[in-house]
């Protein structure tokens, strides 16, 4: 009898691995093609929030990641006008919850992510001009950036602001305090389907 | 006799089990094929990768169920990232969280794998017995009409005002309480699917399910197969311990993509390099509509029309776009909706006055499903230009439905993105922008990686669903179909498991 080939050992595996790992490895590999400057990040003057306490992100990833979030999830002025309450991303600790979920993925996707913020970070303000880190950044200014990316000429890059934009926005439309702002009425488990009659 | 649902994380150091036959994967496919050898009064095992979970379980918030529920956490992509790839994974598979559509496949579909494809025995004929007992016992019904959304009635009004080819769909559901969360499964139990009917079936006949237990390899030498090495994992992912199953019959049953991983890993033979080849999809993709009035698509049951005006099922038609309604959670669709920022919020606070519509393409590009260096899928699809085109199309379509529906402005979320407000806007409207990297594309019917047919240069099993290498070894999943097939898949699956139920039962003897 034959156990066929394979990397794998017969009682183990190594653990469960991501798909969106391979985009930020991608990326990550755009990233260092457009100037060699992903792999020169600087790490140091990132303060996180005292009693903020990181799973999945290091601190300067962590403030990358919140100032992407705010930009991303940035409240509309005629709404925040209208309406005083409209949550920031601050708020809905959108940054909290995006760690929070690459904590149940492997080291590797993590690391790319990481690699991807680093684009964000240091390569993408340059392409626009810009010689200040992203999160240094006026707001308008890191919406150009953001926007530059979403509309790369790279698909490699497009998916890559694509993987940011859905972690954020599930960070913030998970939160029962952004449902009310788009008029959504949340899960009817746990009460009756009042207000349906179903057709 | 009576089966159980044996949890992977309960067990106790390894595990040796000698049986008659072993299932992988317990969706559509693989439910089928345990009840009926069950039934058949063989000793039988499932093994499912994924967690049991029950309509408790299912507290229809995207944020909770999407990881739970679906495969690499809702995660897994093409190579690429061009296509989004939604599966199940768990007890159930992907039947548990599908919005319950059920189509038979076309005739003209078996026709075509009959005569190119060299699949025997399975006409529409031969498959009709097969297609009845799944329709009795999954309470196949026309949705009633009353129980149109207002999301689904734009189609039905949009097919209406342009003379276009539309009808009512059917499904599976009883008892449903229009609650509109098709997608992070049932809390109603009203879906009747392969975790509310068919597993208690099996399980009633004496079969076991060991959930959170993953097949790793299945073991052959070379002319027949023996067996499935497993490991069982614990709640959090991490190896429980090994589950080796000895048995003269593997059933796959872990969806084209999985089921293609596995034989990939396991180094079957495959002397024409057919295995994991010929992956069709169904990709899709979304348009808005925004009316002056609500929708509140998300409540409801999500699909019940759908257009088929530029559907046709007969090789190589150049009408091969699908148009069903497809509403998203808040979260399902602030992901989708282009842009960021205040604009996108500010679009965003239209959410209960949007209609949304899906193109779904009735691919013929044929992708591949590969292993990385751990064994893990990689999903490779590059969409062919004419499957391009169609694509263009059917999201031009849908955006004429929703205007002629009434919609104010219509939104193809491309990047740069199409607003239109008048129909005229779409007739010279420069398509290069529809295109995968460029709309987000989903795709949630996999099938095709394990082609059945009696030529083994261009297939992997035989008509029988046997191996043509491997003695004992079958598919009983959406791997199975040659050709993409046009329609829903579901009741397909769940019908060529059952009618090959029979080959199965008789090898496993
Ligand atoms: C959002 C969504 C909506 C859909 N809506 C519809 C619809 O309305 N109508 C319709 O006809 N179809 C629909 N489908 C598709 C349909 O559900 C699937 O085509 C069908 O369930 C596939 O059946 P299958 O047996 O091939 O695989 P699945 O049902 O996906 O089952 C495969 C199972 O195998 C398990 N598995 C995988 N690898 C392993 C391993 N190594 N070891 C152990 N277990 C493993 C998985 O966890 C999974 O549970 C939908 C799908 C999705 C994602
Ligand atoms: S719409 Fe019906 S089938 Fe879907 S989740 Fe609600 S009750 Fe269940």
């Amino acid at each position: 009898m034959r156990v066929s080939s394979g990397s794998r050992g017969e009682t183990q595996k190594p653990e469960r691995r991501v798909s969106r790992r391979r985009l930020f490895e991608l990326t990550a590999a755009a990233a260092l093609t457009l100037g060699g400057l992903a792999a020169a990040v600087r790490t140091h003057g990132y303060a996180v929030p005292v009693g903020r306490r990181l799973v999945a992100t290091s601190p300067w990833q962590f403030i990358v990641l919140q100032h992407a979030a705010r930009r991303i999830a940035a409240p509309d002025r005629e709404g925040a006008a209208a309406i005083p309450t409209v949550p920031t991303a601050d708020d809905l600790d959108v940054a909290g919850f995006v760690d929070g979920w690459l904590v149940r993925m492997q080291p590797g996707v993590r690391r790319d992510f990481g690699r991807f913020l680093a684009y964000v970070e240091h390569v993408a303000p340059l392409r626009e001009g810009l010689v200040t880190r992203f999160s240094r950044l006026a707001p308008p200014e890191q919406d150009r950036v953001l926007a530059a990316t979403e509309a790369s000429s790279s698909d490699l890059l497009r998916a890559g602001f694509d993987g940011l934009k859905s972690l954020c926005m599930m960070g913030y439309y998970r939160d029962a305090r952004a449902w009310s702002l788009v008029g959504y009425d949340g899960p009817l488990v746990g009460r009756p389907p009042s207000g349906w009659s179903g057709g | 006799m009576t089966g159980a649902i044996v949890l992977g994380r309960d067990l106790t150091g390894d595990q040796v089990l000698v049986v008659d036959a072993v299932v992988v994967g317990t969706g559509a496919g693989g439910s089928i094929a345990l009840r009926e050898l069950a039934r058949a009064g063989l000793d039988v095992v499932a093994l499912e990768e994924g967690p049991y979970l029950t309509p408790r379980d299912f507290n229809q918030r995207e944020d909770e169920m999407i990881p739970r529920l679906f495969q690499d956490a809702g995660g897994r992509a093409t190579e690429d990232l061009g296509i989004r790839v939604l599966q199940g994974r768990g007890v159930g598979g992907s039947t548990i969280h599908n919005t319950n559509l059920c189509k038979r496949t076309p005739d003209a579909i078996l026709e075509l794998w009959a005569r190119k494809y060299g699949v025997a025995g399975a006409s529409a004929a031969d498959l009709q017995a097969a297609f009845e007992t799944i329709e009795r016992d999954l309470s196949v019904s026309e949705i009633p009409a009353a129980l149109r959304n207002a999301n689904n009635d734009v189609l039905r009004a949009g097919c209406e005002a342009l003379g276009w080819r539309g009808a009512q769909l059917h499904h599976n559901r009883n008892g449903c309480q229009q609650s509109g969360f098709c997608e992070l499964g049932c809390a109603y139990d009203a879906k009747q699917n392969a975790l509310k009917v068919v597993l208690p079936q099996a399980l009633e006949a004496g079969a076991r399910v060991y959930a959170d237990v993953e097949a790793v390899r299945i073991v052959h030498d070379g002319a027949r197969v023996v067996g499935v090495h497993a490991v069982a994992r614990d709640a959090d992912g991490g190896p429980r311990g090994a589950v080796n199953v000895w048995a003269k019959v593997v059933v796959l049953a872990a969806s084209a993509v999985g089921s293609a991983a596995l034989a990939r890993r396991s180094g079957l033979p495959d002397p024409n390099q057919q295995l994991g080849r010929g992956l069709r999809m169904h990709p899709g993709a979304a348009v808005a509509g925004r009316f002056d009035r609500d929708i509140r698509g998300w409540r409801g049951i999500p699909q019940s029309f759908e257009c088929t005006e530029h559907l046709s099922h007969e090789e190589g038609s150049d009408e091969r776009v699908w148009i069903v309604p497809a509403f998203a959670h808040p979260v399902g669709s602030a992901a989708t909706l282009p842009g960021f920022g205040a604009a996108h919020m500010a679009a965003m606070r239209a959410y209960p006055r949007l209609a949304v519509m899906t193109a779904v393409v009735h691919d013929e590009t044929r992708g591949e499903v590969d292993v990385d260096g751990e064994g893990n899928p990689i999903v490779r699809y590059v969409m062919s230009e004419r499957d391009r085109g169609q694509l263009a199309k059917g999201l031009v379509a849908c955006a004429r439905l929703l205007l002629a529906a009434g919609a104010l402005e219509v939104t193809i979320p491309a990047i740069p993105r199409v607003r239109v407000t008048r129909a005229s806007e779409l007739d010279g409207l420069d398509t290069s922008a529809l295109r995968p990297h460029s709309v987000p594309l989903t795709a949630v019917h996999p099938m095709g990686t394990l082609r059945m047919g009696e030529d083994p240069k261009i297939s992997v099993v035989r008509s029988t669903g046997e191996h043509h290498q491997l003695r004992g070894l079958f598919v009983a999943d959406g791997s199975l179909f040659p050709t993409s097939i046009g329609v829903p898949p579901q009741i397909s699956i769940y019908a060529f498991a059952q009618h090959l139920a029979p080959h199965i039962i008789e090898r496993a003897r």
